[in-house]
């Protein structure tokens, strides 16, 4: 998160914006964005339905027999000014990955 | 006859089997790409590194890499004499602990999870200005222990201003509670420290300016 939260500026150059998304309550997320010194907006989505639009969240129960909670998967997708997925990748973010990819759609979008 | 010619097909085989074996084990060892050297030593007694950095390389000193990407971009470390954790090691990472592009603002965030995992607490001993590589750049000294672990650490951190971005040298010294730090170490430390030189733009540098263009 704090990866994000360094590069913001050159999302906000590449004309991007980064959104978090939790299964946590707002109160939760409240904390949790203080104590990174987080600047981009956290979704609190305790229902879960973004995390499985997104593919973040399996169809396992909420409540696993192990005693472990069925929570998101981390997840990067970039979703790119038509609405159109354009990249996906799970585990920790590749912010350099990421990036690049903005800084070729941002150049498609210019035509150049 | 039948005898000693089957005998003669059999060896014949084997022979074929070991000729071929030889041909294609010779054949591996010709195709092997070589290994680019990770450190390739100057006349200046200094090392490159993979042909990003440049800087006096400590020695006898371990060279330790991170292969999956996470805390640093390259450190050394050293075994020393005395019982566990008698060790130090130092490290490049270009990508210190926190968001704030200011030095001050970082080193405050940098604080909070300093160490975090070890279960020290370490407090800021000393904070000062400093320059590194002709950069703005604040030295953060840390010192701390664990008396469950019976351990202690102390460490010095530089926090550099380098373009839009801060980058790090974190050097750590860890021992028994009744274990005596070694300064010699920490020269070492100043010595890679003050020897690093970038030897080309790093992937932020060029995203700076490949926007800048795009921006014309």
């Amino acid at each position: 998160m704090d990866s994000h939260n360094r590069d913001l500026y050159l999302y906000e150059a590449l004309n991007a914006r980064v959104l978090g998304v939790s299964m946590d309550d707002v109160i939760t997320n409240k904390f949790f964005a203080k104590a990174f010194w987080l600047d981009f907006p956290l979704v609190s989505n305790p229902l879960a339905w973004m995390g499985k639009q997104y593919g973040a969240y399996s169809d396992k129960k909420p409540f696993l027999p192990d005693g472990s909670v069925n929570n998101f998967g981390r997840r990067t997708v970039v979703v790119d000014k038509r609405g159109i997925v354009r990249y996906i990748k799970d585990g920790s973010p590749d912010n350099n990955e990421i990036l690049s990819l903005l800084l070729k759609l941002e150049k498609e979008f210019r035509g150049k | 006859m039948e005898k000693k010619s089957a005998i003669r097909l059999s060896l014949g085989i084997w022979v074929a089997f070991f000729a071929l074996t030889g041909l294609l084990l010779g054949g591996c060892a010709t195709m092997a790409p070589e290994k680019p050297k990770i450190m390739i030593p100057t006349d200046r007694g200094t090392v490159f590194f993979l042909d990003k950095y440049e800087f006096k390389a400590p020695v006898g000193w371990s060279l330790m890499r991170n292969l999956e990407g996470g805390d640093f971009e390259l450190g050394f470390m050293k075994m020393e004499p005395g019982a566990f954790p008698s060790q130090t090691t130092f490290m490049y990472d270009e990508e210190p602990y926190g968001s704030s592009p200011n030095l001050e603002g970082r080193a405050n965030q940098y604080c909070t999870r300093f160490l975090f995992n070890s279960g020290i607490m370490p407090e800021v001993t000393k904070r000062e200005k400093t320059r590194v590589m002709g950069l703005h750049a604040l030295a953060l000294y840390f010192e701390g222990e664990n008396s469950v672990q019976k351990e202690k650490s102390k460490s010095k951190v530089y926090l550099v201003k380098k373009g839009n971005r801060i980058i790090s040298f974190v050097c750590t010294q860890w021992r028994p509670l009744d274990g005596q730090f070694d300064i010699q170490a920490f020269e070492i430390f100043e010595n890679f420290v003050q020897s690093f030189k970038f030897l080309k733009k790093t992937f932020y540098e060029n995203l700076d300016e490949e926007i800048q263009k795009l921006k014309g």
